[in-house]
């Protein structure tokens, strides 16, 4: 859940979506700036954090990359409990991924928090001679659901920044604290990745 | 794959001597890691400390004779089970030894050897034809099921710049042991995670086909059951278990993280689904599982409460999540002397019978079964209530 204090919000966001649609390349990209070809496959969930400055808070993702095998969906649950928002991923040039997105969409829709900020990524926008989904099909169903949806490209590292910045901005401002006990401290030089080391 | 003598000898060059310069080198295994000059030293520690074992180990098959610790009443000490038949006094001290010393470590040239025997690899590989593994591989070659796609998806993705690993030739011996096992057990078919455990099994025990039957063993006999099939309720299971041993073994700890909020699956699930491959520095994950292969699942609880206990300090100090992560995965990550841990593990936590730990799994069965199906049946509804409108 978000929580507040002096305009420092910390967030909590779970990425959710089909294998291989590029979850963990889109937050290698918006944690690190940095893509390779071959991200190591995702076992359970791994875990970053990341610091946004936006107009008038600094929003602290405590961001949750998850596995994408079917099987690894029954963990899914402990992944996306409490989180202030979601982005859904799918691959533009994979149909049955976006099918897969709503799914999760449906999913989150009847578990997740009320409150959630949820948008859909159709990644792997560079890849346009491959498209199967158009933006126009995806545009329509995000409306549908009251999400919003961006084309993003992990690769070219075309507007991933800016689909976590349209998410803290749109974080609800002000939150009854969920955790009384719990202190928000100032954030760490920059973002923390804390991901296996990664020697490209 | 001769990859000790790819090895160069760690001599941190005079510009590395200051504390906080990061190096890159290659440990035993050759897997690159990041450290600093203190962990490359410990890591030549450690190369010492697996010469002396490995002495020590020669020096009782001297005494007790060769392959003295490949009896088969030795073995079936190991998993607690009590022999009802009467056991030689011999048996027992030998059984005694073996155990204590697996602890200390096997030397990594007796690994595929005393492993493949310990674990029941081999008694398993003996009940089927010679030619199992051969005409497994070759009967299933260019099938293509959901399993193989996956695993297609997978082997770049497998401990990449791997010097073995990560070349044509690894990439193929791997994707043989894993869709020729994902043939052999449909239920469990391929389960993301797998990869990681069967490419350390790859590297250890040198034959494809020896690491075939250690994945096989290991699935079907060494660990619970449905870790890796649909739901993974297996691995539910043993989370569930985790969590009540935590609170049992390490009260401060579990009480503080349950008032911040933080479930410890969210580290613990990737501890043991990849048997702690991507968490631990090769040769402590090995340490774990010469353990593992004689002592039986429950080593998997000791090694994850250890974690947790060495740093149960800075973790009483923690405000936010993501901190507890830090620690635990810097920890883990920067395990680089095996002892450590081990000491830890076994000293420290106390002792756990596989007994106790099978009454404790019996008991979360039912919870974890009724959670998942209510999942399913949620998402059923949910289904259901998509197509009427």
């Amino acid at each position: 859940m978000a929580s507040s204090g002096n305009k420092n919000i910390n967030a909590k966001l779970v990425l959710l979506g089909d294998v291989g649609a590029g979850k963990s390349s889109l937050v290698l990209r918006f944690v690190k700036d940095q893509f390779v070809e071959f991200q190591e496959s995702t076992i359970g969930a791994a875990f970053f954090s990341q610091t946004l400055a936006v107009n008038d808070a600094t929003v602290k993702f405590e961001i949750w990359d998850t596995a994408g095998q079917e099987r690894y969906h029954s963990l899914a649950p402990m992944y996306y409990r409490g989180a202030a928002a979601a982005i859904i991923v799918f691959d533009i040039t994979n149909q049955a991924s976006f099918e897969r997105a709503k799914k999760w969409v449906q999913e989150l829709q009847a578990q997740g928090n009320p409150n959630m900020v949820m948008a859909l990524a159709g990644n792997k926008a560079d890849l346009l001679d491959a498209r199967k989904v158009s933006a126009e099909e995806a545009e329509i169903y995000a409306q549908e659901n009251s999400l919003f949806f961006m084309e993003t490209s992990a690769k070219t590292a075309t507007n991933v920044k800016d689909i976590f910045y349209e998410i803290a901005k749109r974080l609800p401002r002000v939150q009854p604290a969920e955790n009384p006990t719990g202190m928000v401290l100032p954030n760490g030089p920059g973002a923390t990745a804390v991901s296996s080391s990664c020697c490209a | 794959m001769e990859l000790q003598s790819q090895i160069p000898i760690l001599r941190p060059s005079i510009h590395a001597r200051r504390a906080n310069i990061v190096v890159k080198f290659q440990d035993l295994y050759g897997f690159t890691v990041e450290g600093n000059v203190d962990d490359v030293n410990v890591l030549n520690e450690v190369r010492e400390k697996v010469r002396n074992q490995g002495r020590v180990w020669w020096a009782l098959e001297a005494s007790k004779g060769a392959n003295w610790y490949l009896q088969p009443e030795i073995l079936l000490i190991g998993d607690g089970i009590a022999l009802k038949t009467s056991l030689k006094l011999s048996t027992l001290t030998n059984a005694i030894t073996l155990k204590r010393l697996i602890r200390k470590g096997i030397p990594p040239v007796l690994r595929p050897k005393v492993w493949f025997s310990l674990s029941g690899a081999a008694k398993k590989k003996s009940t089927v034809p010679e030619s199992y593994y051969s005409d497994l591989t070759k009967a299933v070659e260019g099938m293509v099921t959901p399993a193989t796609r996956q695993i297609d998806h997978d082997l770049p993705r497998t401990f990449p710049r791997h010097p073995w690993l990560d070349t044509p030739e690894g990439h193929a011996a791997l994707r043989r042991v894993l869709v020729g096992y994902s043939f052999r057990d449909s239920d469990v078919g391929y389960c993301q995670g797998l990869n990681y455990v069967a490419a350390l099994l790859l590297l250890v025990m040198k034959t494809e086909e020896d690491a075939f039957w250690m994945l096989a063993v290991l699935l079907e006999n060494v660990l619970v059951r449905d870790c890796y099939t649909t739901n993974l309720s297996g691995c539910h299971v043993e989370q569930r278990v985790f969590k009540d041993l935590l609170a049992q073994k390490c009260s401060r700890i579990a009480t503080h993280l349950e008032d911040m909020g933080f479930d410890v699956s969210l580290v613990a699930t990737e501890w043991f689904l990849c048997l702690f491959s991507k968490s631990l520095p090769s040769e402590t994950t090995l340490r774990v599982w010469d353990v593992l292969f004689y002592e039986g699942a429950k080593v998997l609880f000791h090694a994850a409460l250890a974690i947790f206990k060495m740093k149960e300090n800075e973790l009483l100090m923690t405000h936010q999540v993501g901190d507890v992560i830090n620690i635990l995965q810097k920890t883990s990550h920067q395990l680089f002397d095996p002892d450590e841990l081990l000491t830890v593990a076994f000293e420290k936590i106390g002792s756990m019978t596989t007994n106790t730990i099978s009454k404790q799994r019996k008991k979360q069965e039912p919870a974890v079964m009724a959670e998942l199906d209510q999942r399913l049946r949620r998402l059923n509804s949910l289904k259901e209530s998509g197509k009427s409108t």
